[in-house]
């Protein structure tokens, strides 16, 4: 290999290898490998009927048409979902940031009576939850069930989030704060008018995360919701491609494709329309997560 | 908490330890009102159920509620442990679990490896945007690709047939159930898991580098001697935190890849709670019972996996 003393991450042009081909190679065919069933994804959802029954192995379709679209959007249960995911969106999104932002600044004080306490037993529902059978049986005593709230509630707080959020608040200069105190603001004040308009960043990373999980969120619903009409478009989708594809194994796959209505072009057209949100803020998510997959172990 | 924000207000933490508790919590009111919400939803959507498991140790009739139902000591224990199917979803979920971590664990190092080597840095950011990309998406959505790919009639088996290989029953048979899971994990989560070695790769000082080549180290030579020990601290922490997931790991995965076919193999400890409570009609106190054993062990995995991570000198969860 080279001997010289430069910068090993350097842009060397002209050195390529035999090995850097290799790998560049193997690279290619594992994202080959990502991309395709991608590919055939899309494909199937943009071929006719026919021409998917002659060629399962679809990349690339010769006529495409918008078919099935039309056909999923005239059935309309997946615009439902779609529907009910954006009010969780809406509803759940502000007040996640509410509830994470207020805490995060509270325990991210100078020491007060109890601060200790309060932080142990957020921390502690990261290690130890009741479990789903508990929590199913309180919504039901909460009047919850069979309502979109049940489902925004539970979602609208992770210890994760307000910790990572609680850490950037620490991180802001007191200076700033004090400086506000002396002015006569209150803590919810300050919070509002000093420390949120300094915490863009961290507030773009942990919108996104709720958002995430909001958007890909389906066992609360399927545990929480009981009418067809309600449930959010992870749970439509999921009685679309999952439920209704019991048998794919067999050749009874063919009646129970057309008993479920939907075809596989409408099933790999829903597959695709719950994905290009993420597809668009993909750029975003991936800047972000890294950040805070990187942050790393919990400060305490 | 922070050292520099606990500078100027030393004096009246030192006060503080002396003076008159409910002066303290007067002077910080304002701050108690900040932490309400946050409490409030702890308690109803956290510490309840918490309090609800109590329901493991009572006889739950439902006029009477979590709170109501007459006490029964450890009665639903002695029949969750002689039930054999509960046994079977214990034994189950670590089988699948140790299994699929044992084969899945070394594919980002790899992977992570591999672009850290490529000389080409724009190619190498599409290249990560691609591997990434499906770790964003739910199961769900997964599941409907994996299910048009693998499908008897789908784009695999259509392919093998073409080469005249044997075509493979891969979401209908229970042998194939395993080897199915771990492969689209794989697919899945690889990408992703590789982010976080190709940041330790990319902390490690660079004059190592810089001295091995001078002393005419070949590239195989740099990632055996330099490269995989350094990222050593931190392949084994995900290592251990991977391992303190072993009895909650896969549940999405698993349970919207298992069909009628695959319903046997695919009863993980989650699945079997989410299966007695929610689908056959037994009663809640049993799947209580299961629940609070479920959570237990989790807790003892995930504070055991903490504790040895910090003694192999990693972060661990907690600092």
């Amino acid at each position: 290999m080279s001997t010289h003393a430069e910068k090993r991450h350097k842009y060397r042009v002209g050195k390529m290898t035999l090995l850097d081909y290799i790998m560049f190679i193997v690279l290619i065919v594992l994202a080959l490998i990502i991309l395709i069933p991608f590919l055939n994804v899309i494909a199937i959802s943009l071929a006719s009927q026919k021409e998917y029954a002659d060629n399962p192995m679809l990349l690339w379709p010769k006529h495409p048409t918008l078919d099935a679209y039309r056909a999923l959007f005239e059935d309309g249960r997946l615009l439902t979902g779609f529907w009910n995911t954006i009010k969780i969106l809406v509803v759940g999104l502000p007040l996640s940031l509410f509830l994470t932002s207020t805490m995060a600044y509270g325990l991210s004080r100078n020491k007060f009576p109890g601060k200790k306490i309060i932080f142990f037993l957020v921390l502690f529902t990261m290690i130890f939850n009741g479990g789903i059978v508990p929590l199913y049986l309180v919504m039901k005593s909460l009047h919850l069930t069979g309502s979109l709230w049940s489902v925004i509630l539970v979602g609208s707080f992770s210890a994760f989030n307000m910790i990572l959020m609680m850490n950037y608040f620490q991180g802001l200069p007191e200076s700033l704060m004090e400086s506000a105190r002396l002015d006569g603001a209150g803590e919810w004040r300050i919070l509002f008018s000093v420390v949120l308009p300094l915490a863009a960043p961290i507030m773009a990373t942990i919108t996104l995360f709720y958002g995430v999980a909001f958007w890909n969120g389906w066992y609360d619903a399927m545990i929480f919701l009981r009418k067809a009409e309600m449930l959010p478009l992870q749970n439509v989708l999921r009685t679309i491609i999952v439920e209704s594809s019991t048998n794919v194994s067999n050749a009874a796959s063919v009646d129970a494709l057309n008993k479920s209505g939907f075809s596989t072009g409408m099933k790999m057209a829903s597959v695709f329309v719950s994905m290009v949100p993420i597809m668009c803020f993909f750029p975003m998510l991936q800047k972000h997560f890294a950040k805070g997959v990187l942050t790393g172990a919990i400060k305490t | 908490m922070k050292p520099a924000a606990l500078g100027p207000n030393k004096n009246a933490k030192e006060r503080s330890k002396t003076g008159n508790l409910f002066t303290e919590i007067w002077k910080h009111r304002m701050t108690y009102t900040l932490l309400i919400p946050g409490i409030i939803w702890l308690i109803l959507f956290a510490y309840l159920p918490m309090g609800g498991l109590s329901l493991a140790f009572k006889h739950y009739k439902a006029n009477m509620g979590i709170w109501g139902s007459p006490w029964v000591g450890l009665e639903n224990f002695k029949y969750v442990f002689r039930d054999p199917t509960f046994a079977q979803a214990v034994w189950r979920t670590l089988y699948i679990n140790i299994i699929k971590l044992i084969i899945t664990f070394p594919f980002p190092i790899l992977l992570a490896l591999l672009l850290n080597e490529l000389r080409m840095r724009k190619t190498k950011k599409l290249f990560q945007t691609i591997f990434t990309f499906p770790q964003f998406l739910s199961w769900i959505i997964v599941s409907g690709i994996v299910i048009n790919v693998l499908s008897y009639d789908g784009l695999l088996n259509s392919a093998l047939q073409l080469l005249g290989l044997p075509t493979i029953n891969f979401l209908g048979s229970e042998p194939m159930f395993l080897p199915m899971l771990i492969l689209t994990d794989i697919w899945k989560s690889t990408g992703w898991g590789a982010i976080i070695f190709l940041a330790a790769i990319s902390g490690i000082d660079q004059d190592q580098y810089e001295s091995a080549q001078i002393d005419g180290a070949s590239r195989m030579q740099q990632i055996f001697k330099i490269t995989l020990p350094n990222i050593l601290p931190t392949v084994t922490v995900m290592f251990i935190l991977n391992v303190g997931g072993l009895m909650s790991a896969g549940f999405d995965q698993i349970f919207n890849l298992a069909n009628a076919a695959t319903q046997n193999v695919s009863q993980v400890l989650d699945v079997y709670i989410y299966r007695i409570t929610f689908q056959s009609s037994t009663d809640f106190s049993f799947s209580t019972a299961v629940s609070l054993f479920r959570s237990l062990v989790n807790m003892i995995l995930l504070l055991a996996a903490d504790r040895v991570a910090k003694l192999m000198g990693g972060d661990g969860l907690f600092r």
